[in-house]
């Protein structure tokens, strides 16, 4: 087979793979446009097959006719949008800070709990991934209300870090591992402290490794539904539970629900595209020498 | 500047004892190197002194303070790891001057020192470089400049040069003494490879097995090794050693293998009958004239021709001997050599305890 054929067939795979791949974003985001029988019609192509409409963004008050105007499904929409935002930004935060310390300490020293050693706790912080969420539901729904923490942002943070900490934690020990002791020895030696060492030493250089947990912890609370929908009610609702919540009385409201989940699907694209290097970068660790 | 000294330092990983008892006296501006096979536990020494282990027992005194609970920042050292431990987010220049910056002192003073170790050093066109953008040898400059900069009171050395290649190892070997003899700081370098041991150090410390079997100046460990480990460790090709008993009496000898006789000039204090080992250094074998009486039988295994000398692989019995010649010689394998030792340069070592007698 001449090489260029075998080019045609690799691009025409690729080509083919891509349609595959993109069609779901695409179907979504057109959706928005569609009216009820488009939809259930099975239309596809815009301007061929149906007309596109403003009725899905009209539902969330992003519409041109609406978008100068006070409405309340657009307060509501952005409302939501903000909290997804806190939620997953913070949730990341707080776990990319507890579990960084953990993953350093659990690749620099030595820990003895009876049998335990560090194998085993770096295990049992990841079977915590095995357990089905749930079977936390219950408890946690009990524990949250004795701590008045259901319905509020401050809760769902607090719960989305402890969601991710295992990831994040098996993810930096991986990058500490890769860093050479000698680094931080070497910074003792030349006068830190064993936190200015951490600090000004091991942080920079497991940056990489840092980006992609805190982007993978970023992506995986934006995207949760269950807890959300578990322990919030008004005022903590985010984007997931938002999209949940169009399917009413008077049917599925495509249009609305596609115009929320395109909105919720956008910043994730970003991220993929702007900060896809990064997570790469980061996962394939032991780059740095 | 200041003196080292270690006092009976022990060193144990849970009941696991690893140094047991250590001495050493380091003086000011002295040039001390920790050599022995891997596992000695001249790292593990060597950062205890840094700080970077703690100390089972025993104390470490640097200048005239025990320095066993202070932390490395307070030591008033700078090491040089073997790894080069290079901070790979920092410039050349950043890493020579973290150890001044983290002290706080004016920019000026650390753009000044950093340019004069880099010119000391050569590194001046690489200031401005990433780690990885260096060659192992500017890497291994760097790690020196960055210990240079903070002028501190002890350099350590941990195996600085065993990631570089032979040619380069050379060079830099010469560099460090150079650097050295200029900046007369006290310096403890750990190695392996006795014969960076012999050529930089004031003094050689050889360790084994958590012990300092003898410490000394070079020559003193090469004329005078306390015992067969010092003997077999220092000196390439190492010493032979041939098993045989002490005869005593008017010609004093040692008699290996049934016959041949190694000569000693003054009869070492023990019985007559003792089994000892007979050390003599390849360079100090002669080849005797065929029909001569003195002089031992081997038979030729391998012969080595350098250019300016000719290293010779034979067989006494069973044991294995090897002469270095300053002459070329027209061997086979299998030819007959008689050889000869120097009486005056001949060692005896009691082959039950290993000591020298």
């Amino acid at each position: 087979m001449s090489q260029a054929l075998k080019k045609a067939l690799i691009y025409i795979a690729l080509g083919i793979w891509t349609v595959i791949a993109l069609f779901p974003i695409f179907w979504t985001f057109s959706t928005t446009f569609k009216v009820a029988k488009d939809v259930q019609m099975g239309k596809i192509i815009p301007w061929v097959q149906y007309q596109p409409a403003w009725l899905g963004l009209r539902a969330i008050g992003l519409s041109p006719d609406t978008i100068f105007t006070e409405s309340t499904p657009r307060t509501e929409f952005l409302i939501r949008f903000w909290n997804s935002i806190l939620a997953s930004l913070g949730g990341a935060s707080i776990a990319l800070m507890i579990g960084a310390t953990a993953a350093y300490g659990l690749s620099r020293f030595e820990y003895k709990y009876a049998i335990w050693r560090n194998k085993d706790i770096s295990f049992f912080f990841l079977s915590q991934l095995i357990l089905p969420p749930v079977v936390l539901a219950m408890p946690f729904l009990v524990l949250y209300k004795e701590l008045a923490l259901l319905d509020s942002l401050f809760g769902l943070i607090l719960i989305y870090a402890l969601m991710v900490l295992p990831i994040v934690i098996w993810i930096m020990r991986d990058q500490f591992d890769s860093i050479p002791p000698e680094l931080e020895q070497a910074a003792l030696v030349d006068g830190c402290s064993s936190w200015g060492a951490f600090l000004r030493i091991v942080v920079p250089v497991a940056l990489p490794g840092m980006v992609a947990a805190f982007i993978l912890s970023v992506v995986l609370c934006w995207n949760e539904y269950f807890f959300a929908a578990l322990l919030t009610s008004t005022k903590a609702k985010t984007l997931p539970v938002m999209v949940a919540s169009q399917t009413g009385s008077q049917g599925i409201s495509w249009w609305s629900m596609a115009a929320i989940s395109s909105a919720a699907i956008l910043p994730l694209i970003i991220i993929g595209i702007f900060l896809e290097r990064y997570i790469i970068k980061g996962l394939t660790a032991g780059a740095v020498k | 500047m200041a003196s080292v000294e270690i006092n009976d330092i022990r060193k144990s990983y849970g009941d696991h004892p690893v140094i047991h008892g250590v001495n050493i006296d380091i003086r000011d501006g002295e040039f001390v190197t920790l050599v022995g096979p891997s596992g000695c536990g001249k790292s593990t020494l060597l950062r205890m002194i840094a700080g970077l282990e703690p100390i089972t027992s025993g104390d470490i005194r640097i200048g005239d303070r025990v320095v066993n609970e202070l932390p490395p920042k307070d030591r008033d050292i700078a090491m040089v790891f073997q790894t080069y431990a290079l901070y790979p987010h920092k410039t050349v220049r950043q890493n020579m001057g973290f150890a001044l910056q983290l002290r706080k002192a004016p920019q000026s003073e650390i753009d000044a020192r950093v340019m004069r170790a880099a010119e000391i050093l050569d590194l001046k066109p690489y200031l401005d470089r990433y780690p990885r953008q260096l060659s192992g040898g500017q890497r291994q400059r760097v790690a020196m400049g960055r210990a240079i900069v903070r002028d501190p009171a002890v350099f350590l050395f941990d195996e600085p040069l065993s990631n570089l290649d032979a040619k380069l190892r050379v060079q830099m070997r010469a560099e460090i003494k150079e650097l050295h003899q200029r900046l007369k700081t006290t310096t403890v370098y750990v190695t392996h490879d006795q014969v960076e041991a012999m050529t930089m150090a004031d003094r050689i410390v050889v360790m084994n097995a958590g012990v300092v079997e003898q410490s000394g100046t070079p020559l003193e460990l090469y004329d005078r090794p306390a015992n067969l480990f010092v003997a077999a460790f220092i000196g390439s090709p190492s010493m032979n050693l041939i098993k045989g008993t002490l005869r005593t009496g008017k010609k004093p000898a040692v008699v290996a293998d049934g016959e041949a006789e190694l000569p000693l000039i003054t009869a070492p204090d023990a019985a007559d009958g003792t089994p000892v080992l007979y050390g003599i250094r390849p360079e100090h074998l002669d080849i005797a004239k065929s029909g001569t009486k003195a002089g031992f039988k081997t038979t030729v295994t391998v012969v080595e021709p350098m250019g300016s000398e000719t290293q010779v692989f034979a067989k006494l019995g069973e044991q294995k001997i090897v002469g270095v010649f300053r002459k070329r010689l027209a061997l086979d394998p299998g030819d007959e050599l008689l050889l000869m030792p120097e009486a005056s340069q001949a060692h005896v070592f009691d082959a039950a305890t290993g000591k020298r007698l």
